[in-house]
């Protein structure tokens, strides 16, 4: 722990570093089928036959894909599903703030947003979200619309208007308390319009918090957000690489699965454009974008 | 005189409180329920409303008729009045106070207001009772008598005001009235023969009453935005819905739609009997292309403005908001709420910008930091009663007050050293010390943010 000059950074002038996602261990899995290859093609047959079986309608509006492997592979139809609900909890003592369940959710919304035009929803209880933080993990704020609404119900509301309403790409609510049937009208509602909804959990008591975890609801997948120390950077005192164990508590049609996923540095956000904007001293070499995978 | 001098004349006196506040809004009530014979009224002194009736009296089939209405709806009330219409406020004033008529309504012709005023007292202009005093005092008894005085000899004596009262009642200056509330620029009113309750002839009137007031819109080619819909009960209150809009509409469903949702806060009491809606601020809108069935396109921005009136006119236009990011060094204003729907512009991102939280807190929360040597960042701060060991932490990274804004104190206080910690969990933390370390300055440490 010292002091250093953030701009002053030797990893400002080496190196640009590229949005990647790093998965460093699979914690746990889906189980591998052994067999002969015709038994495997008859199993993925009859699994397809039950999923379709199970939910007709699962994955109608399209996926958004990570572009990680791992995560594609967990998640059904190789993506995150469109047209649904998803939640999103932090962990410990993060439930209060939502910091890092926000910061998730606007990973995927800056994904989603340019993949499609409109804007984003995002209803909370109090005006707390930061307009660069925002940018700092990909969306651009000047994509979001705020609606500030006290009471949990209201949010729930002002989503489900949302989600009704055309030229809403997302609808992003943070809630503490979630009835069943409100889940299940946000879920029919996701699906009839095509719009995403995502559900942001924040409580500021213990007891509550307990109570509705353990509540069942409609979100087609449920995520789980905690933060992890930080990977030091070689040679840099200070605050390294933000680390964050990402949970896929609850997925319709796949299995919980957990990562221990690396956030590459805020400002080493780097979009494509702007690598070849400005070429780094070392050139990047294949060698480095696969240890990257 | 006093109480105990009545009661000696009158044993069986019924005495009450005065109540002077109470009795001004139930005059302000019935002024706003004299809203259904026109939109100009307003209580007059502490007896008194006045209602501008030019253009709206032949609605109810002519002065007479509507001076009757008023009149038996008064008395069914309990309430007893004089009813005066005249050309001006003032003799409308004078005459129903001091004519010597036993009738309730009196209507003078218009242009006969000498005639009329003249076998009034002096105090039937509106005057200060000293002025008035001083007027009976040198033989100005009525109103005639002033006709013929020098206009100069009476400001030298008793003010301006005397002449300026005479005029207004004379219609030699203009007095406009002004009304209680604002003066809408269409309305529409539907009477009913028997008063309603059932929230679905509610409903009904409503729409019918939307389509009416959009009809008048589209044949002057506008659209409004702003709307109130008031309902007048039996026993003389007024309930309203008030209705704003994003942008200039006159759509009749969402209009409707956005009544109907705010119905039920309406309270019919024994019965509605008059509705009205009035539009206040209008703007043009010209008329647009409908789009085919199925052709719906998503990307249209006047298809958002819906969506907002509705959670605009539930939650409160506050409510929603847009980031908009700003020039400024300093953390809350680098990104500031703006409303929704206005262009906004974009700001130079500025490259290599240093990390900044998602979540940021308005205002910054203050903590108990404890640190080694000056310079340094904490090695634990306790924050809201949770103790937090810091392991690794950047910074600082100075933010001093902008000295070049106006409104830039260029406190000491205002400087600030922002450090990004990280306690034993992993969880990241943007906090800053506030002033310097020498002097007697205090030095306050703050949690303004929480990174992800």
């Amino acid at each position: 722990m010292t002091q250093s000059r953030y701009l002053l950074k030797q990893s400002d002038f080496n190196e640009t570093r590229q949005r990647v996602w790093r998965p460093v261990v699979p914690t746990y899995g889906p189980a591998k089928h052994a067999g002969s290859r015709t038994e495997n093609a008859l199993l993925a047959k009859l699994s397809e036959r039950i999923k379709q079986i199970e939910r007709p309608t699962a994955t109608v509006h399209g996926v958004l894909p990570f572009g990680i492997t791992a995560t594609d592979r967990a998640l059904p139809g190789g993506g995150l599903a469109r047209g649904a609900l998803h939640e999103i909890l932090g962990a410990g003592r993060d439930e209060e703030d939502g910091a890092l369940a926000a910061a998730f959710a606007a990973y995927i919304l800056g994904r989603l947003t340019g993949t499609a035009d409109g804007i984003v929803l995002w209803c909370l209880p109090r005006p707390d979200l930061y307009g660069p933080g925002l940018a700092a993990h990909g969306l651009d704020p000047a994509r979001v619309v705020l609606v500030r609404a006290p009471r949990d119900a209201e949010i729930l509301w002002a989503m489900e208007e949302g989600l009704h309403a055309p030229g809403i790409v997302a609808v992003v609510g943070e809630v503490g308390t979630l009835p069943g049937i409100a889940s299940r009208r946000l879920q029919l509602a996701a699906e009839h319009s095509g719009t995403t909804a995502f559900l942001l959990r924040r409580w500021r008591d213990g007891g509550q918090a307990a109570h509705e975890r353990a509540l069942p609801n409609a979100a087609v997948t449920r995520w789980r957000i905690a933060a992890l120390p930080s990977r030091p950077m070689p040679g840099e005192p200070g605050v390294g690489h933000p680390r964050w164990r990402i949970e896929l508590l609850r997925c319709r049609g796949g299995e919980p699965v957990c990562w221990e996923m690396e956030v590459p540095d805020a400002t080493d956000h780097v979009s494509l454009a702007a690598a070849l904007a400005d070429r780094p001293a070392a050139p990047v070499t294949p060698e480095k974008l696969r240890r990257a995978g | 005189m006093p109480l105990a001098d009545a009661l000696a004349f009158a044993p069986g006196l019924a005495t009450a409180l005065a109540q002077p506040f109470e009795d001004a809004a139930a005059l302000g009530r019935l002024a706003e329920w004299c809203n259904r014979y026109s939109p100009w009224t307003a209580p007059d002194g502490t007896d008194g409303v006045k209602i501008e009736i030019t253009g709206s009296a032949h609605l109810w089939g002519g002065e007479p008729a509507l001076a009757n209405d008023l009149l038996t709806r008064l008395d069914r009330r309990h309430v007893t009045g004089r009813v005066t219409i005249a050309d001006t406020i003032g003799t409308a004033w004078a005459v129903a106070r001091f004519a010597q008529t036993a009738e309730g309504v009196v209507i003078l012709p218009p242009g006969e207001l000498r005639a009329a005023l003249a076998s009034l007292p002096v105090e039937a202009l509106r005057l200060d009772p000293l002025i008035a005093q001083g007027l009976r005092r040198v033989g100005l008894k009525r109103i005639r008598d002033l006709y013929k005085m020098p206009r100069n000899a009476l400001a030298q004596r008793f003010g301006e005001t005397v002449a300026q009262r005479l005029d207004q009642a004379l219609d030699d200056i203009p007095e406009p009235l002004s009304p209680l509330g604002e003066v809408p620029s269409w309305r529409v009113r539907l009477s009913f023969a028997e008063p309603i309750t059932e929230p679905a002839d509610l409903m009904l009137t409503t729409e019918r009453l939307t389509a009416d007031l959009v009809q008048r819109l589209a044949q002057e080619g506008m659209g409004a935005r702003r709307l109130d819909l008031a309902f007048h009960r039996v026993d003389g209150r007024v309930e309203r819905i008030r209705l704003g809009t994003a942008r200039p509409s006159r759509d009749p469903r969402h209009l409707t739609a956005l009544f109907k949702e705010r119905l039920d806060t309406v309270d019919p009491g024994l019965g509605i009997e008059d509705m009205i809606i009035a539009a206040f601020a209008i703007e043009s809108l010209p008329a647009e292309q409908i789009s085919l069935p199925g052709h719906i396109s998503r990307n249209e921005a006047g298809s958002i403005a819906p969506l907002f009136d509705r959670l605009g006119n539930r939650l409160g236009l506050a409510a929603l908001s847009q980031l908009e990011p700003q020039e400024s060094h300093i953390p809350e204003r680098a990104s500031v709420r703006v409303p929704v729907c206005r262009p906004h512009s974009s700001a130079a991102r500025v490259a290599n910008q240093p990390p900044r939280p998602i979540r940021l807190f308005e205002p910054p929360e203050p903590v108990e930091a404890f640190w080694l040597l000056p310079d340094d960042p904490p090695f634990r701060f306790v924050w809201r009663r949770r103790r937090h060991r810091v392991t690794c932490a950047d910074g600082p990274e100075r933010i001093a007050d902008e000295w070049w804004r106006p409104n830039g104190s260029g406190d000491v206080d205002a400087i600030r050293d922002y450090y990004r910690v990280e306690d034993e969990e992993g969880r990241r933390f943007w906090l800053f010390r506030a002033g310097f370390h020498h002097g007697g300055h205090q030095r306050r440490w703050f949690i303004h943010g929480v990174f992800a």
